[in-house]
């Protein structure tokens, strides 16, 4: 193990995490993930068991998922511990596909509310139906001129995936529509 | 006071609010508009131009005349209506648009100088001598121009914005939008119901009468009930659509805090962006007054308002209630107005009826085929003078109530550039059949304002909108209306009689807020100004606040009486967004200061902000522009001690902000021989080649650098700017020019800290957190690339690539990482003398080595020009090689030269222009430009880079860099770019 | 505007870049006789038609595919939108 000492997207030790009223806003660092190409017209594979999922979706495996991109195009994801050569792991499972390391070039904010309190957020943070956006769903869309994936994990629970560089701005986005809600402050 | 029986406020709760610092009491449930009227406030403003005394019109969003100053401080807002102003405890108003007090306004004077402010005053009277506009005119056209005065502070207060998607979007919430609402409510759409008023129920509160066996509120309130209860039905009061879009765009804002007594906590206003698959526009209608002489005085008021304060306020406009009213109107509205006040007990003079047929409705007083010709009274109504019979006669009034029919709400309706069609039967011009698709009128909106129909036409629209979304569809049992009278003629104003010289002087307003008379629009007649849009400008009717909502169709009625033509025939303007006004801080959407846009920072911020570095923004990332050292007190000091220490030892700078794109796939080679100009199809793994991109039309793009870290695995740079832009365009070559290639592009800017490493002791430092790779000068030499691992087992990737001239390195870890790496370098290279520098250092490293940066990628230049012309392959096509080959390019005969100042004292100023010494410093003399400057310390004078005339051939000449804004001509010698090191040997050694 | 993605249904044109005429996908032949007038007029000669236009979007904020829609330019009415790799599959590419 390297003696350096890594910092999370949003430049502490820690992941950061705070409460607005009913709703959590918190980092995870414990992501890894890789984006896995294939050439079109190849056989979509099977890495960590997972069924790579249709346009839009989420798959979940034990330990991993993976979500829709773009054609011919997902993202996959392994829950904690989270490694920067997770590429390696999955060029493994699928060897005919390009992957490229994705691990720190996204931060991940999760959202945890009320259903009610999720669509009133949503509706303040990006430009889709609430309602479309049922688990397991994956879209990507801009959020205050941002690009980000969001994914519904469950009725109550939203990944915000951003690019790491834009981490601050995130949280900014995210927290004040969470505060905002609850006429609290920042 | 003047408050009558009944209303639609809370008696139990009184609020305390002042209006030119007299403080006033009121109800909950009062407008700002309503509380003065109840208070026997009837003066509340001067007009724009003549600074005439004014009055409330109206009772809606169209009000033209009370417009006031509310809040104090920075909350202070200009040009609020009064009419739609919800009242709360501790509001402040003021009166604006006067000198002195509201009564004794000093630029009243204007009223006097009428003849000479008529219509297109401004372009006759100013336009002499011409020197005098600037001067003269301006300013005080300037200051005397506009009503309310801003604050000049920051908005202390908090907006939003959101995004709301639906089925049917139902703007208005009258008779109309109610019943249209519970259609489809109850059919499961999904429903917005948008109304610009606090309390839905538009005219149904407004008016006397019952619906079925029950009170109109009591519908509503049944209706509402009902609404509330459906979870696909949202309800919006205080939300003005303000813009119909293309494809069921809507724009709206949502007044979430304006009804709060202020300071509060939460916020103001929210922007709402709302995308809806069918919309129903129940906007109502907009009643016309009819000009008559001097018919602006406070206590002139629309009939309909009239009807509206009595029957929901419980006010009438008089200042006393012994005061009696009196009634002007050209159709059966009027009456209304005159039972509905009757029925109040207040005292009534009478209804003066155009019509010579003119009916009567109850018991009171019918003047048939009159007009009311003059009026009179200081700050308020005291008397109108009635033509009755061709006979004058003066009569003692408090207030006056106008109708003169009513106009469909059609704005919304012709923001796709539809043109509202007239109606000969409803004497108004109805909503466009082209209108924005999708857009259902119905109501008073649509022409169809009597209750029942109302009702009907909501409902079957919204059966209408049911069907295209395919949900099944209902009819709802709607309540019985009474059939109302609704006959009118049309009668557009009263003119004056022809023989009186007196009487023709006095004049008739059109439009209230601009001072718009019947005089105004016959001058423009008079002066050819016809069209309606010459007619606009020519007078200014319909510029101001309210667009003139009251006016402008009364205006074309008179232009067509005038022209002899009909009104369809004289046109009519048609409506643009916003529908009223919308405030700049809403439509921020909130975000202001330093969140106004989003932020980008690289890995070693923290570090970077831990040692006290300035900071730059560079498109949106924020870079470490210097780093001061204690003692330094000017940036210099700070850029030129980087800058010798990169030479002197080691540095180290984040350049993360570079694109990084990762290529995969058997055709990722053929790929990129395509997109970069050069060839790259030979370069062997574990290699790095500068590259140069083209536009298709051959001029410079980009440049970077591409690394080949596999058979069929590249990482390719891009400049900062160009990052998003590259990898855009890589897409388009991919999917829309090759897609039979198989390569897959995935970007990776933000995965990988990057840092640059550079100086003659850079290897000793790289070897210092190297786990054992052979990075030796044979086994590693300029250009190379490889993966390794670094501080015990951290997977990187290394460039020995250089943009200072020094031997350089640059390393890739995983982003997380960045931070703990910068702080290691500099720390463990203390004795290497390693040094932090930015991007300040990094420009001036590159100008010394002759780099070209977006000073010389400009667009408009070429590869030729940067002596880089044999780079572009002619063995291969690649994107913009053809069009590169071209005459006009080919020829191209400038070059990049250095410039360095022949008395070295002398600053290089960038955008200078390259003369030949000894010549006129003119256009058709100009040689070419300075690109890039900076005081080099390897130097020991300013240097600059440059494009100059056969450059490459005129070394060690002296020429001129002029620099007119400044009044500089310095004198330079054309030298190399490359200021140090011009053989390379620095960076291969 | 709403632009009806093929794969991802109706979503808003703020997640798009718009690039122009769709003729910009047939980039002529490098190594024909006539190569620099044809790329002369691929690159600076467009139609601009009042009426029904043939264009390129790209969904940049969104599954990054390259789009072709069919648009009036006068009323702004979308009539048809397709991934331009299935435009190349049907053109035999």
């Amino acid at each position: 193990m390297t003696d350096l000492t890594p910092l999370t997207a949003l430049r502490d030790r820690d992941p950061r995490s705070a409460r607005f009223g009913a709703v959590t806003l918190s980092e995870k660092s414990d992501l890894s993930l890789a984006s896995l190409y294939i050439g079109a017209g190849r056989t979509k594979p099977h890495p960590f068991g997972l069924d790579l999922p249709d346009i839009g979706k989420i798959s979940n495996a034990k330990d991993h998922s993976a979500f829709w991109v773009g054609p011919n195009q997902w993202m996959i994801e392994r829950k904690s511990p989270s490694e920067c050569d997770f590429a390696a792991e999955v060029k493994a499972q699928a060897p005919e596909t390009a992957v490229t390391e994705q691990s720190d070039g996204f931060v991940c904010l999760e959202l945890e509310a009320p259903e009610d309190a999720m669509t009133a957020l949503l509706a303040k943070l990006i430009n889709l139906d609430p309602h479309s956006l049922t688990p397991d769903t994956a879209v990507h869309t801009g959020l205050d001129h941002m690009t980000v994936f969001v994914l519904r994990r469950s009725v109550t629970r939203l990944d915000f995936i951003g690019m790491r560089s834009y981490a601050d701005s995130l949280w900014h986005a995210l927290a004040t529509a969470a505060a905002r809600m609850n006429n609290l402050d920042t | 006071m003047s408050r009558i029986s009944g209303g639609i406020i809370n008696r139990d709760a009184p609020i305390s609010f002042s209006f030119n610092g007299q403080n006033y009491q009121a109800f909950e449930g009062d407008t700002l508009a309503s509380a003065l009227l109840a208070n026997g406030v009837q003066l509340v403003g001067r007009s724009f131009k003549y600074h005439r005394p004014r009055g409330i019109l109206s009772a809606g969003s169209e009000e033209p005349n009370a417009l006031v100053q509310l809040g104090r401080g920075a909350r202070l807002e200009p040009n609020a209506r009064a009419t739609v102003t919800e009242l709360y405890e501790g509001l402040t108003a003021n009166s604006q648009n006067h000198i002195g007090p509201l009564k004794r306004d000093l630029m009243a004077i204007n009223d006097l100088f009428a003849p000479f402010l008529s219509a297109g005053f401004y372009y006759k009277t100013f336009m002499w001598p011409r020197a005098f506009w600037e001067k003269l005119y301006e300013p005080a056209i300037r200051r005397a121009a506009g009503l309310g005065r801003l604050s000049f502070k920051p908005d202390p207060d908090q907006y939003d914005k959101g995004f709301l998607h639906c089925d049917l979007l139902v703007i208005g919430g009258g008779a109309a939008g109610l019943a249209a609402a519970l259609t489809a409510g109850r059919a499961g759409a999904k429903v917005i119901l948008a109304d610009e008023d606090f309390h839905f129920g538009g005219r149904l509160l407004s008016e006397s009468y019952t619906l079925g066996d029950a009170l109109a509120l009591e519908w509503v309130e049944t209706v509402l009930a009902e609404l509330n209860s459906l979870p696909n039905v949202r309800l919006m009061p205080r939300t003005t659509i303000f813009g119909v879009y293309d494809h069921g765009i809507f724009g709206a804002v949502e007044r979430v805090g304006d009804h709060l007594p202020t300071p509060h906590k939460g916020l103001r206003q929210t922007l709402w962006r709302i995308t809806s698959k069918q919309s129903i526009l129940a906007a109502g209608a907009v009643e016309r007054h009819i000009p008559f002489a001097n018919n602006d005085r406070p206590g002139v008021m629309l009939a309909g308002a009239m009807r509206a304060y009595a029957n929901r306020w419980a006010v009438t406009p008089v200042q006393s209630a012994r005061d009696p009213i009196a009634i002007f109107t050209n159709g059966d509205d009027g009456h209304r107005t005159a039972l509905d006040l009757l029925a109040k007990g207040v005292e009534l003079l009478g209804v003066i009826d155009t019509r010579a047929d003119a009916p009567r409705f109850g018991d009171y007083e019918v003047f048939a085929s009159a007009k009311v010709s003059d009026s009179k009274g200081r700050h308020g109504l005291a008397a109108i003078e009635i033509t009755h019979k061709g006979q004058p006669k003066w009569h003692k009034v408090g207030a006056l109530g106008v109708s003169g029919g009513w106009n469909p709400n059609v704005h919304l309706s012709s923001h796709h550039r539809g043109r509202p069609i007239w109606d000969d039967d409803l004497l108004a011009f109805v909503p466009p059949k082209d209108g924005p698709k999708g857009l259902i009128p119905a109501g008073a909106a649509a022409g169809r304002g009597c209750t029942g129909d109302a009702l009907s036409t909501g409902m079957n629209a919204a059966i209408t909108a049911l069907g295209i979304l395919g949900l099944p569809a209902h009819k709802i049992s709607l309540p019985e209306t009474l059939s109302e009278a609704h006959k009118q003629e049309a009668f557009w104003h009263v003119p004056a009689t022809a023989v009186d010289k007196k009487r023709q002087r006095k004049r008739a307003w059109v439009d209230f807020q601009n001072d718009v008379t019947v005089k105004d629009i016959a001058l423009a007649h008079q002066e050819n100004m016809r069209p309606v849009e010459h007619l606009k400008r020519w007078t200014t009717l319909g510029m101001a606040t309210d667009q003139g909502k009251t006016a402008n169709i009364t205006a074309l009625a008179v232009m067509a009486e005038l022209t002899g033509k009909t009104i369809p025939e004289t046109g009519t303007t048609i409506f643009r967004p916003p529908y009223t006004g919308v405030s700049l801080s809403v439509l921020g959407g909130g975000d202001i200061g330093q969140n106004f846009r989003p932020k980008r920072l690289t890995p070693t911020h923290k570090w970077a902000c831990t040692r006290g570095a300035v900071f730059v923004e560079a498109g949106q990332w924020m870079r470490a522009q210097y780093f001061p050292k204690p003692g330094e007190t000017h940036w210099r000091q700070s850029v030129d001690r980087e800058a010798l220490a990169v030479r002197a030892g080691v540095g180290v700078c984040d350049v993360t902000t570079l694109g990084k794109i990762d290529l995969q796939g058997k055709d990722a080679t053929e790929f990129l021989n395509r997109i970069y100009a050069n060839m790259m199809g030979t370069l062997p793994l574990g290699k790095v080649r500068y590259g140069i991109m083209l536009r298709e039309d051959g001029a410079l793009y980009d440049d970077g650098t591409c690394a080949r870290l596999g058979e069929n695995h590249y990482v390719v740079t891009t400049t900062t700017a160009n990052a998003g832009l590259v990898y855009r365009k890589m897409e388009f070559a991919h999917q829309c020019l090759w897609p039979e290639l198989d390569v897959q592009i995935i970007s990776a800017t933000d995965a990988w800290a990057q840092l640059a490493i550079a100086g003659p002791r850079s290897r000793e430092l790289l070897a210092r957190i190297n786990d054992g790779f052979d990075i030796s000068n044979e086994a590693f030499p300029f250009m190379s690339c490889a993966e390794l691992t670094i501080c015990q087992g951290l997977s990187a990737r290394l460039f020995r690539i250089s943009f200072s001239g020094e031997l350089a390195y640059e390393i890739a870890v995983p982003a997380r990482y960045g931070n703990a790496l910068i702080e290691r370098l500099i720390e463990i290279g203390q004795d290497l003398g390693a040094t932090p520098y930015g991007t300040e250092t990094l420009g001036v490293l590159r100008i010394e080595k002759g780099h070209a940066a977006g000073n010389e990628i400009t667009g408009q230049t070429s590869a030729l020009m940067l002596g880089l012309g044999n780079m572009v392959s002619k063995k291969k096509d690649s994107i913009g090689a053809i069009m590169s080959r071209r005459g006009e390019m080919a020829t191209e005969s400038k070059r990049l030269v250095g410039l360095r100042p022949i008395n070295p004292n002398d600053p290089v100023v960038a955008g200078s222009h390259l003369l030949k010494l000894g010549s006129v410093l003119s256009l058709e003399h100009d040689e070419g430009w300075i690109t890039s400057a900076c005081y080099s310390p390897h130097v020991g004078s300013a240097i600059g880079l440059g494009y100059l005339d056969r450059g490459d051939a005129r070394i060690a000449e002296h020429i001129i860099a002029a620099n007119p804004l400044e009044g500089q001509n310095i004198r330079l010698e054309v030298v190399s770019p490359h200021f140090i090191d011009p053989e390379g040997e620095r960076l291969r050694d | 505007m709403i632009i009806p993605h093929p794969l991802l249904g109706p979503r808003d044109a703020q997640e798009f870049t718009y690039l122009g005429d769709a003729s910009l996908m047939a980039r002529p032949d490098p190594y024909s006789e006539s190569a620099e007038a044809e790329f002369c007029n691929y690159v600076y000669l467009r139609d601009n038609p009042a009426g029904i236009h043939r264009e390129l979007w790209f969904h940049e904020q969104g599954d990054r595919s390259w789009l072709i829609i069919t648009r009036d330019t006068l009323t702004h009415e979308i009539l048809g939108a397709e991934l331009v790799s299935a435009d190349k599959l049907k053109a035999g590419l």
